[in-house]
């Protein structure tokens, strides 16, 4: 019997514990839809890197011959070892706007066991000889290539056909970024060729035999460390460039950062929006049980025990929370399906088939059963303190108080009856009162980091274009050079209004212990084309010796301005392993983690005349950018010219489908603002219905009478709005926190803009819950309200 | 009498409360004049409440019509009869209503503030015995205060006409008559119509007239020539 006056109050209260439901569901899909796409991804990625023997340690060097490269499986702890080549290359494709390169990866087909082999998904074996390649699956299919084509690349000066006889992936490439200043793959403009080592040395002649990178895998119980220590002597020899864990490598660690970032999502999402749905649960049981004393009177002088009564009303919260928990679950397994294929498409990684996920589903249901019933019991424990005789007799008069802030006679004077009633409601139930405050500090703060991921990502792609990076095309050369003549050809070219040197060099900074592999950008003293901004975006002169370091970099070296700090690099001459020098400044970057320097400083400290990697121009004239792509497509020196046109293009059709993401968080934060007001408004209603109705009956109109009631969250929302910021400030210092990696930095600061924007979309969502309680002062029905005397 | 303030012709209720019909009003035939004060009495379930809850524009009859000043309610619309009881109409329940979290003062105000030429607050507290107390909420008040309170509060809207559900009935017999004879006197000091419903007999010895009402109908109407003073009242 009271399992139907359980479904008929709920029925009768069906808005606010649809607001809850809702609440609940978004928080059970969130959880079971990143947890499940978070073990497929990591059970993925697992299996790839076993079955592809994904290697543990990275070495690349200058050469070394293939035939040391065996001998090395007998240093202790190392199991599978391979010397392979690896190098870029440019497509040779002139109708092409923007140039399009190719990495070009050798397989030790000889090799028993292949340390990053790769997966072969269609086609056929390679054999040595052909010129026969795989490619990797996206570059082929987004350029709509097909099986038996060839492509001519350019590679030593002159141009070669390969043969596509494969599509392919590898565990060494599930997100492949060109560069470290790069955010999104480009597949359209950047692949992966896997091809024989025997061809390699076709491609390459100056190769053959020998080989530019090590790959190897550990054996179980072997540390990377004790292993590189023992590398390091035997590479020395050939020219070590750098020796890296598999932890460093780029598409691990976007793998790995995305599953971890997955995780956490799983975790907060859910228990934030159970929270929510908990708190609104329990009010509207305390507000229930408030309002059938009587009921709860007379089941006590029937005989029920109290036991009995505690557990009738807890039937409440775990029906929603069965409700909640199944249909949430269900939904999450639902939305993981899409969900895993998006990421598998943006991670290379081949899927593996899961079971149906019934353990995320239980979990999920007992989470939200388990918060709930907690909830419930708190607030079904308050029928428990009543005696039959008491619970019979309507509970005593509310006492009036005067809210604080009308001692202060000019706040008095601003408010009507209905604004004082309003106020001292506020006091009047300080718990709920609090609650609407949090609720409404919390999507307002939601509402607004979600919409600076606008600014943010923006920040993060176009401030190094248009802020820092200003050159109109960059000619990347093949391999450092003295600038001089270069910059003195380039700038003769008839269409390039302006050239600049830049250097970008590989070097290991140090602070004792600490050690960083990075790039210095070298750049000449009062660049037009390439900026360095301090927080504040003004231009920081490059000093003529010593080092900018980016923020991050300086907090990773524990280093401030006046430091000095120890350089080592692989273009470093004269001997010397180490050089020292003095840190001169710190800047913000979001996008990579280099530091900078003036370009002849630069090059003085290594130990060259006037180094540069490549040139800067500003051109002018209709298609300059083409010309000089034509003029140097078979030079030597010349490994690619980039226009930066085409690179904010294609970040900003990245970026785009970013904004979806940001549209649904923000969407999040409305849905909360509105459950909160609308669940609140709800109960407000239903208890003080009766206070509601007999100002009807006064004469005053329902929006006078709603006033109260909206008057009351106003003036909550006046100071929970604004307070909203500072926590929405601090959540995404958090946010960028966790964010933040070598790729990229998340700047923390939120524009007015996206200020002005989360107090309006929240505001909005108040007024529009509003709206929807409106509804239900318009359907008061006076006379059955006045009839029952509270 | 003067020209009739209400007309009623053959009003009639019906409810629906689950599947049976109830018939609260069968068919009223009333009318109230200006400066009445007049008395419904009748057995709880007799229809006396429904019939206040009409004529107060709370409520619509199902048949009949209803006229105030000539003016139809019977076909009036939420905003009409909103704004009827806003300016026409002050009301005083058996318990009171009034707004826990307002002052008397307060309370009394929240109806002035709507009206339009209403009677002075402070006066009206004055004129009820409560000028030393406007400053306490409800809850610090005795029940003949509170309804007191609210007679202010009905009043002080200067409505055409005050209805008064069992205006006594949580009172004892001291506070009851006080309250009648604030009544009284607002009926007779600015010829207001005022009526009260009530199952208690004795009051009708202080009124113009006496309807009452069974079974939804009007059983008989009483003229009383020589209405008592309301402290001679007993019951």
């Amino acid at each position: 019997m009271l399992w139907r006056k359980m479904i008929r109050d709920i029925w009768s209260n069906k808005g606010s514990y649809f607001a809850c439901l809702v609440i609940v569901i978004i928080g059970l899909v969130a959880f079971t839809t990143f947890s499940i796409v978070t073990d497929n991804l990591s059970r993925a990625q697992e299996t790839f890197y076993r079955e592809q023997n994904f290697a543990h340690g990275f070495v690349e060097l200058v050469s070394m011959p293939e035939s040391n490269v065996q001998r090395l499986v007998q240093i202790e702890g190392i199991k599978d070892i391979n010397g392979r080549i690896v190098k870029d290359v440019r497509v040779n494709a002139p109708d092409r706007e923007e140039s399009v390169y190719l990495e070009l990866v050798s397989l030790d087909l000889s090799a028993p066991r292949v340390v990053n082999d790769a997966r072969l998904l269609a086609g056929t074996e390679l054999v040595p000889g052909n010129l026969e390649v795989w490619l990797d699956n996206e570059f082929f299919t987004v350029n709509g290539l097909e099986l038996g084509d060839s492509l001519e690349i350019i590679a030593g000066g002159k141009i070669r056909e390969i043969n596509i006889a494969g599509v392919a992936m590898s565990p060494e490439f599930t997100y492949y970024l060109p560069s470290e200043a790069d955010l999104f793959p480009k597949p359209e403009q950047y692949g992966i060729a896997f091809l024989p080592l025997a061809d390699m040395a076709l491609i390459f002649p100056e190769l053959e035999g020998r080989v530019n990178q090590v790959v190897f895998t550990l054996e179980e119980d072997a540390q990377y460390e004790e292993v590189r220590d023992r590398l390091i002597p035997e590479l020395e020899p050939y020219g070590l460039i750098r020796i890296y864990p598999r932890d460093d490598q780029l598409s691990h660690l976007m793998l790995t950062e995305e599953i971890n970032g997955l995780k956490g999502v799983a975790q907060a999402f859910p228990f934030m929006f159970l929270s929510i749905a908990a708190v609104i649960l329990y009010i509207m049981l305390k507000r229930l049980i408030e309002q059938q004393r009587g009921q709860i009177g007379i089941l006590k002088a029937l005989g029920y025990t109290n036991r009995e009564i505690v557990l009738h009303y807890m039937s409440y919260p775990l029906t929603i929370g069965i409700i909640g928990g199944l249909l949430g679950g269900l939904a999450g397994i639902g939305a993981a399906v899409p969900m895993t294929t998006l990421l598998m498409w943006f991670f290379k990684v081949p899927e593996v088939p899961g079971a149906f996920p019934v353990y995320y589903l239980l979990l999920g249901l007992l989470l939200s059963v388990a918060i709930f019933l907690i909830a419930g019991y708190s607030g079904a424990r308050l029928a428990l303190g009543l005696n039959p005789a008491e619970a019979m007799r309507p509970p005593a008069p509310v006492l009036g108080k005067k809210f604080f802030l009308e001692n202060w006679s000019f706040f008095n004077t601003l408010l009507t009856m209905q604004g004082k009633m309003a106020v001292r409601n506020i006091s009047r139930n300080l718990g709920r009162s609090a609650f609407l405050f949090l609720g409404v500090m919390l999507s307002c703060a939601l509402v607004t980091v979600t919409w600076s991921f606008h600014d943010m990502v923006d920040k993060l792609a176009f401030y190094q274009y248009e802020e820092v990076e200003t050159y109109d095309a960059r000619i990347t050369l093949a391999r450092p050079a003295a600038s001089l003549p270069i910059l003195r050809e380039v700038a003769g070219h008839s269409q390039v209004r302006w050239a600049e040197p830049l250097a970008e060099i590989p070097v290991t900074l140090s602070n004792r212990w600490r050690e960083e592999d990075i790039v210095i950008i070298g750049i000449p003293r009062g660049s037009k084309l390439y900026k360095v901004l301090d927080v504040e975006g003004r231009e920081i002169p490059l000093p003529e010796e010593g080092i900018i370091l980016s923020q991050r970099l300086a907090d990773k070296l524990a280093v401030t301005p006046g430091a000095t700090i120890e350089l080592a690099s692989p273009y470093l001459r004269g001997g010397e392993e180490r050089v020292a020098l003095d840190v001169y400044g710190i800047i913000p970057q979001y996008l990579g983690m280099n530091a900078y320097m003036e370009i002849s400083a630069l090059s003085r400290l290594l130990g060259h005349d006037e180094l540069a990697t490549a040139v800067m121009v500003n051109v002018e004239g209709e298609g300059a950018i083409g010309a000089l792509r034509d003029d140097y497509r078979e030079s030597d020196l010349v490994a690619g010219v980039d226009g930066r046109e085409e690179q904010i293009r294609q970040a900003r059709e990245m970026l785009e489908s970013f904004g979806v993401a940001v549209y649904f968080y923000v969407l999040i934060g409305v849905i909360i603002a509105f459950a909160i007001i609308y669940s609140a408004s709800f109960i407000v209603l239903s208890e003080r219905s009766w206070e509601l109705a007999s100002m009807r009956v006064l004469g005053l109109t329902p929006q006078e009478v709603f006033s109260v009631i909206t008057f009351e969250q106003w003036f909550l929302s006046f100071f929970a709005i604004p307070a909203g910021l500072p926590l929405g400030k601090a959540i995404l210092h958090g946010l960028a926190a966790q964010l933040d990696t070598d790729m990229y930095s998340v700047p923390t600061t939120l524009t007015p803009d996206c200020l002005f924007m989360g107090v309006v979309i929240t505001a909005f969502s108040i007024w529009v819950a509003q709206r929807f309680a409106y509804r239900k002062v318009k359907e008061l029905s006076l006379v059955e309200v006045l009839k029952t005397r509270e | 009498m003067e020209r009739p303030l209400i007309v009623a012709k053959n009003l009639q209720k019906r409810y629906q409360m689950g599947e049976v019909t109830v018939h609260a009003l069968r068919g009223v035939d009333l009318t109230l004049h200006d400066g009445e004060l007049v008395v419904v009495l009748g057995p709880s379930g007799s229809g006396k409440s429904t019939l206040l809850n009409i004529i107060g524009g709370m409520d619509k009859p199902s048949e009949g019509e209803l006229y105030f000043d000539e003016i139809s309610l019977h076909e009036a619309d939420e905003k009409a009869l909103t704004n009827y009881r806003r300016h026409q109409v002050g009301f005083i329940f058996q318990f009171y209503n009034l707004m826990p979290n307002l002052t008397a003062y307060e309370n009394v105000n929240l109806a002035a503030e709507i009206a339009r030429e209403p009677f002075n607050v402070d006066e009206l507290l004055e004129q009820v015995g409560l000028g030393d107390r406007k400053e306490h909420f409800p809850s610090q008040l005795s029940g003949g205060e509170q309804q007191r309170v609210a007679i202010a509060r009905a009043l002080a809207k200067n409505p055409r006409m005050l209805l008064c559900d069992e205006p006594t009935g949580a009172l004892d017999l001291a506070t009851g008559i006080q309250i009648l004879r604030v009544l009284r006197d607002f009926c007779d000091g600015f010829k207001k119509t005022v009526v009260i419903i009530t199952h208690n007999a004795g009051i009708a010895q202080m009124t113009d007239r006496v309807i009452t009402l069974r079974d939804g109908r009007i059983d008989q109407v009483q003229v009383n020539p020589h209405p008592v003073a309301p402290e001679k009242v007993v019951w």
